[in-house]
């Protein structure tokens, strides 16, 4: 433990000496390179110029260097990887693409990521939405805003145990320790294994992810919330609007940039939902979704890397018109102010 | 201040190194029960290997990788060799990124022929050679079954010997609770058809048979193959097993549904099952044997392999209050014999050098068995060990029925495709419980397999 922790400090500290030289010495060079001598004031003048342009270069070639190894080399190469066998050494054209299309476990991950698409951005959103609306006139709205946040500090692992503990099932006569099912019994209902219902289990699952991402949604909101001019509302009251006529008719289009910037977030992340299929089903019981899915196909098994690149790509097909949305979006926002 | 700090933190770094380098369980020379012969012999003739390095991967944990740790101190102690373990939650995920990215461990120890096989197919594995089959062969109980499922094809498409079996475990157990036995006045069932007649008997008397959980997280479903599995055992000849095993025999064979069915037989009557049949996917198989020890019983009967003392309540004694016997045969099938299924883990060289190759002749020298046998959870197919020195009568009971086995067969879910063995099989027997017919499902196994295909 105390080695890793020296290596660790030595590393942060290598790393930050070895950046700082990089900045400091390229600068050098360049500034060596294209001299500005009293001398000859054109040339000098046409090195400033040429140093100006090769300068910012230098300041964001390392990060443009990582993120070409990191994130365009791997997506160029898992999209040649679709098209290997499962060992990545023989070509097989479109074969992968052509299983993925007839399998039974991939299809029903489709539908199931179509499912949590279909709820969990628009739960989120909506709860986060009237839980800032609401919070914003009552005294204790900033505690009850506080304790609707704070699953967004909770990894999604850690969640998923919490809810498992909410979901679990106890056979026979045995005393009910899961919480729904203590309520089920508490009213005279029959206790379920909740997580092995087929289809409604998907919604348990959701249930998980809605209640860690509506605090970010909810403090998005809340501050959009705060930007609406107080006039626009107060001359809504004089003209005689009710509570659900100001909010849908004057609130809501107010926001609807802040809404549109959540929902999306909340779509890409839900498009990669994981960690809590894992721990909570690993997929059985017909729960699997596209990255579950893509992970068993790569490393159960021995693996086979075109099937599993196959589905990665599919994956990244889904989240890249989103994402282009989004930056468009905000782009537009930007030159807007 | 800041130096004396680094200082500190360094000198702290150093001593943590060396508190870890573990001590000698028992002194070599000492306890007669003991080897020490080979011990000796194989410390004479490693002894120009010292300071070399050494990796091992394999999938123990917990508690038995401090026996693994005490048993590797032996190794280091006689060869010199910086022999260093290292073990992860998700070792068959681990292995495939650490042989893929061109950085094996030297050893890598699995509990999966299925999946060594397919390193071998990839090129990942090194032969260990015919010396070492043979020896296997010779020294080993049902020794032709054991170099079986060591040996596969590798990247050249040629038959080698890749791996070295390791630590066993026997799975057709039953377990229960001998004093709940002798107050209801049932006897040890002695073939299947007592198994049945016995479970009847026991719902007529007002209690629950048996006690079964599917229950392992991601891996939910298993401990239910391994009752279709020793099913299959006593219902085919070995030859139809190994056929199953590598989709010659269909899961749709109806062989393979029958014995599905008949597990269906104990794990889906509600009468059968502590907690009714949706207790059975859901219960942990940790927690599920703890029914037998409840008072009064929840159940009198647990299937379930040689490792599961482990999860019994603290301060069980085996043999005393709990203990096992042999998973019967059918009366009506007497030409099958007495099968026995098992599993264990298998070490292979991932990373070919002088330091593995001690490693491998290491484990033929009965010291590195009856170290770890005498602090339980360990048995051995290995003729060439005493008995004696199992740590209980439990433990060398079941060793026996390892080394006099004449048919044995490896956990078949762990010799078929990943994809199929630790994932559609799992999945088809949770649905089998959760409510579709042996047909329906064995048909989702099927059409799974006939994917990877």
């Amino acid at each position: 433990m105390l080695s890793q922790i020296v290596s660790a400090l030595g590393v942060v500290v290598a790393a930050v000496i070895a950046c700082s030289a990089y900045f400091y010495f390229s600068n050098k060079i360049l500034d060596l390179a294209l001299p500005v001598k009293d001398g000859d004031i054109r040339a000098a003048s046409r090195n400033l110029n040429r140093r100006a342009l090769i300068r910012p270069w230098l300041f964001i070639g390392p990060a443009l260097f990582l993120l070409i190894v990191y994130l365009v080399y791997p997506v160029v190469a898992t999209f040649i990887l679709s098209f290997y066998d499962r060992a990545g050494l023989q070509f097989v054209g479109l074969a992968n693409y052509k299983w993925a299309l007839g399998d039974r476990e991939f299809r029903q991950s489709i539908f199931n990521n179509i499912l949590w698409l279909a709820v969990v951005p628009a739960a989120c959103t909506f709860f986060g939405l009237v839980i800032a609306v609401m919070t914003d006139r009552i005294w204790w709205g900033n505690i009850a805003k506080s304790i609707v946040f704070m699953p967004m500090a909770i990894s999604f692992v850690g969640a998923s145990v919490i809810w498992k503990f909410i979901y679990e099932y106890r056979g026979g006569n045995d005393v009910q320790i899961g919480l729904l099912n203590a309520i089920v019994q508490t009213f005279g209902g029959t206790p379920e294994v909740w997580i092995s219902i087929p289809f409604w289990n998907n919604f348990f699952l959701m249930i998980i992810l809605i209640w860690i991402q509506t605090g970010f949604a909810m403090v998005i909101l809340s501050a959009a919330l705060r930007g609406i001019p107080e006039e626009t509302i107060e001359a809504a009251v004089i003209d005689g609007a009710n509570g659900w006529q100001i909010f849908w008719r004057i609130m809501v289009p107010q926001v609807w940039g802040s809404i549109a910037v959540v929902w999306t977030t909340i779509t890409i992340l839900v498009l990669k939902v994981f960690d809590i299929v894992l721990t909570m089903t690993n997929g059985q019981w017909q729960t699997m979704v596209l990255a579950n899915l893509m992970f068993d196909w790569m490393f159960r098994g021995g693996g086979d890397s075109g099937r599993s690149a196959v589905i990665a790509i599919i994956i990244m097909l889904a989240v890249t018109p989103i994402m282009v949305w989004n930056v468009r979006r905000a782009n537009r926002e930007l030159k807007g102010h | 201040m800041k130096k004396s700090f680094l200082m500190g933190v360094a000198v702290a770094a150093l001593f943590a190194g060396a508190a870890s380098a573990a001590e000698l369980k028992f002194a070599p020379g000492q306890d007669a029960k003991f080897n020490w012969k080979s011990y000796d012999e194989f410390k004479a003739a490693h002894a120009d290997l010292k300071g070399q390095p050494l990796t091992i991967f394999g999938p123990w944990r917990g508690e038995d990788e401090a026996f693994f740790m005490s048993v590797l101190a032996y190794f280091t102690e006689a060869t010199g060799i910086d022999a260093k373990y290292s073990s992860s939650e998700n070792y068959e995920q681990q292995i495939v990124i650490d042989t893929q990215a061109g950085s094996p461990p030297n050893i890598a120890v699995l509990p999966q022929p299925g999946l060594l096989a397919d390193l071998a197919s990839k090129g990942f594995l090194t032969p260990l050679g015919d010396d070492n089959s043979k020896w296997i062969k010779d020294n080993y109980g049902a020794g032709d079954s054991w170099v079986g499922y060591g040996t596969y094809k590798g990247k050249d498409g040629k038959e080698a010997f890749y791996a070295f079996p390791y630590k066993a475990d026997v799975k057709s157990l039953v377990w229960y609770v001998p004093e709940n036995f002798e107050e209801a006045g049932y006897k040890i069932p002695t073939t299947m058809e007592e198994l049945h007649a016995l479970t009847d008997q026991i719902v007529k008397d007002g209690g629950v048979p048996w006690c079964i959980g599917l229950g392992s997280g991601g891996a939910t479903g298993w401990p239910a193959t391994d009752w279709v599995e020793d099913i299959m055992l006593r219902m085919q000849p070995p030859e139809a097993y190994d056929k199953w095993t590598t989709n010659e025999l269909k899961f749709t064979d109806p062989a393979v549904v029958a014995a599905i069915d008949e597990f269906g037989k104990f794990a889906k009557n509600a009468k059968y099952v502590d907690g009714g049949v949706a207790a059975v996917a859901s219960t942990d198989f940790r927690d599920s044997p703890k029914g037998l020890f409840a008072v009064p019983p929840k159940c009198y009967m647990h299937h379930q392999a040689s490792f599961i003392p482990s999860f019994f309540p603290e301060g069980t004694k085996l043999g005393q209050d709990a203990d096992f016997f042999y998973m019967p045969t059918f009366a009506s099938h007497p030409e099958l014999g007495k099968p026995v299924l098992g599993a264990g883990t298998l070490v292979s060289i991932a990373k070919d050098s002088k330091a593995a190759r001690a490693f491998i002749d290491f484990l033929k020298t009965p010291i590195a068995h009856e170290v770890w046998m005498a602090q339980s959870s360990f048995l051995t197919p290995y003729k060439g060990v005493s008995t004696e020195a199992y740590a209980n009568p439990q433990m060398k009971k079941e060793g026996d029925i390892l080394t006099s086995a004449t048919t044995f067969r490896f956990d078949g879910s762990d010799l078929m495709p990943g994809k199929i063995g630790a994932g559609a099989f799992w999945t088809g027997m949770v649905d089998f419980v959760g409510g579709k017919s042996a047909e329906e499902a064995a048909g989702e196994i099927q059409s799974a397999w006939d994917g990877i295909k």
